[in-house]
């Protein structure tokens, strides 16, 4: 049984002229266990669709079934509880509170849960320690490196024993190495039996992933597995087809599919594309291309 | 977990962060709350006094006065041009039963002369049984008497004393008034002051005979007031009534003087204080309401500042009652270090007046605790609004907020 089970989720945005298609139509199922990479360019629709799922938005239409119960018109508060107990949220941002110490901002999802001080703290620091941060619990936000808060926002985002993770681009404002140290945490939560759904534009991180789902203009354009330690075939090909700049474009996580892919091959693409997204858009499932 | 410790923490923590901010937030409720406690703390204090007095200057004392010389709704005693009680009405009350004492208070004009002239001294003819219906005794010499000397004699208010001559114990000095010399047979113990009350006077007055009054005003003079002094406090209502009845007679029917016991003129005294307090604390309550404003008005923009942050809650899983929580919480947090500062401040301010002036606040712990309660109250009236606005923002529209 699917844990995540979208069907033709739409979401709109304004109204009237001013009105922007985010999600047309979308249809997904993610299993549990499953360490799916979301790839796109920026505006099609990914970081919507994640907070669909994370249940911080609602779908314009289209119905949201989480453990095979509808979840799109939940009550605010059944909502804040479903996301506190299953869901765990990690930000490309970090969002960590900053007046808050490492250990407290891990505790923060702990207290909302009822949680005594002493267990909250306690809990933290264990759950600081498995993200290898335990000498830092007493350190600000602001006294760490990227790297360090994401992996303290990682602490946050498990501690609560969520059954599904969502990162919407973890490493995007990391150096290789933060990346990588992010990536494995994610890797090792994945093995541990959770369900890692994140955004990336990074196409060597979908080596980290068993599923990469491709999107372009609120649509899913591909989906495809992949084994884990290759990336995946289509971000291949636009990882390798491109010539690349320099070395530290590739290792900042900077997204290589559109930032120096060549117009005529963007075109080329699309036109490829398009018809098949079409075709999809009619059937509930979707294609995959092993 | 609707309510934590570490509610109150966070908003310690918030509250630090924003010192002057906090600071200026309290403000109008520091004020508020130390002008009730103060303003409060004056009025019991005054009142306590006046009581105090009462008891022991005017103790089963009935003050019969003129009903134009009779305490006016300010609580001042005026003095009339024409006085309603003439010497019959003295003579008559002298001879009712039940009565220990009772003395006559005629209002002299002149000027009186001695070393210095007095010319803000008040001239008052009594006879002898003052002291003892006022309780008051001489701090030097005594009190004149009908049997003694000349006549010519005469005893002073403790500041008259001082204001008349330079000597610090003019007993045997004299003075000149109305062209006769007078001679200083004694001085009173000053009299406590206290706002309102009559005792001003006597510390300011000039005493003579009124047997030597007479002779001055063609045996005329008209009695600013009589006391009459009861023989034990349980007769009081009675005396008053016999008074009453007694007066109706000489004066052919006509009511015009007012009989006061005791606890009437402490009531009159303290009415215009009354009317007082209360207006001062109206103007502590619209500087309390002012001050819940503020609040509300910094908690708002508290509110859209930590917009981002209230997103982040919401994704790790706050229901928008613990947001709602934990805003109220802070807005309590701030009105109540307001109305401790506040306290802390009307505490200070009773020493301090204890020290400088001859006011001595009573400050009760039922005001303190009614203030403490106002500033809860406060905090959460007037945080609600921007807590219940923190509380409804969708999550994602809160982490989009930069």
């Amino acid at each position: 049984m699917a844990l995540i089970n979208l069907e033709d989720v739409s979401k709109l945005y304004g109204f009237g002229d001013a009105t922007t298609l985010a999600l047309d139509e979308v249809s997904l199922s993610i299993n549990k266990g499953e360490f799916v990479a979301i790839m796109g360019p920026s505006g099609c629709g990914k970081s919507t669709l994640l907070n669909i799922m994370g249940l911080l938005d609602r779908p314009t239409h289209g119905s949201y079934k989480l453990s095979n119960r509808l979840v799109e018109r939940l009550s605010p508060s059944r909502a804040a509880k479903l996301r506190r107990d299953t869901i765990g949220f990690i930000f490309q941002s970090y969002n960590l509170l900053p007046r808050l110490t490492v250990l407290e901002n891990v505790a923060l999802p702990l207290a909302y849960k009822g949680y005594s001080l002493t267990r909250r703290l306690e809990l933290a620091s264990s759950m600081l320690e498995r993200v290898g941060m335990q000498n830092r619990e007493y350190f600000y936000p602001s006294q760490l490196s990227g790297g360090q808060i994401q992996c303290a926002a990682i602490a946050r985002a498990l501690v609560n024993d969520p059954t599904i993770i969502i990162a919407d681009e973890p490493t995007g404002n990391l150096d290789s190495n933060g990346s990588r140290l992010v990536m494995e945490l994610l890797s090792e939560i994945h093995k541990m039996g959770n369900t890692v759904i994140f955004v990336t534009h990074n196409p060597e991180l979908t080596r980290y992933a068993t599923r990469v789902v491709y999107m372009h203009d609120g649509l899913v354009v591909q989906d495809e597995t992949s084994d884990l330690g290759q990336v995946a075939k289509t971000a291949r090909r636009n990882l390798y087809s491109v010539p690349r700049k320099s070395v530290e474009d590739d290792l900042a996580g900077v997204s290589l599919l559109m930032k120096v892919m060549p117009e005529d091959d963007k075109k080329d693409e699309l036109a490829e594309e398009k018809p098949k997204s079409k075709r999809r858009k009619r059937g509930t499932t979707i294609r995959r291309r092993s | 977990m609707s309510f934590s410790p570490g509610h109150i923490k966070g908003a310690i923590v918030t509250m630090r962060a924003n010192r002057w901010r906090s600071l200026l937030t309290m403000f109008g409720i520091i004020v508020g709350v130390a002008s009730v406690i103060v303003i409060i703390g004056i009025s019991q204090g005054v009142k306590r006094d006046i009581t105090n007095q009462v008891n022991s200057y005017s103790k089963n004392v009935i003050t019969v006065s003129s009903r134009a010389a009779s305490v006016s709704s300010f609580g001042f005693s005026t003095v009339p041009a024409v006085s309603t009680l003439t010497n019959q009405d003295v003579k008559a009350l002298a001879h009712l039963k039940g009565i220990r004492a009772s003395v006559p208070l005629y209002l002299l004009s002149g000027v009186a002369t001695g070393d210095r002239s007095y010319p803000s001294g008040v001239v008052i003819a009594t006879n002898q049984n003052l002291p003892l219906v006022l309780n008051q005794s001489l701090a030097y010499g005594a009190f004149f008497n009908d049997q003694n000397s000349n006549g010519f004699s005469a005893v002073l208010g403790n500041n008259a004393a001082r204001a008349l001559f330079k000597g610090s114990i003019p007993l045997g000095y004299s003075f000149t008034w109305g062209g006769q010399q007078f001679v200083v047979d004694g001085v009173l113990n000053k009299f406590n002051v206290t706002p309102f009350s009559n005792n001003t006077i006597y510390n300011d007055a000039i005493f003579i005979p009124d047997i030597v009054a007479s002779q001055f005003n063609h045996g005329s003079s008209s009695v600013f007031q009589i006391l009459v002094k009861a023989k034990s406090s349980a007769q009081l209502p009675s005396l008053a009534k016999q008074i009453s009845l007694t007066l109706l007679r000489t004066h052919s029917g006509q009511h015009n003087f007012s009989v006061l016991l005791p606890s009437q003129i402490a009531s009159n005294s303290t009415g215009i204080l009354g009317l007082l307090t209360e207006l001062t604390i109206g103007i502590a309550v619209i500087s309390l309401f002012v001050g819940g404003v503020g609040i509300m008005n910094v908690m708002l923009v508290s509110v859209t500042e930590r917009m981002h942050e209230i997103g982040i809650r919401k994704a790790v899983g706050a229901s928008n009652r613990q947001i709602l929580m934990q805003f109220l919480i802070e807005s309590t947090t701030v009105s109540v270090a307001g109305g401790l500062i506040g306290i802390i401040l009307a505490l200070l301010v009773d020493v301090g007046l204890r020290d400088t002036t001859n006011l001595s606040p009573v400050i009760s712990w039922q005001v303190v605790l009614i203030s403490a309660l106002i500033s809860i109250m406060i905090g959460i009236v007037f945080g609600s609004v921007p807590a219940f606005r923190a509380s409804k923002k969708e999550p994602i529209d809160a982490l989009r907020n930069d």
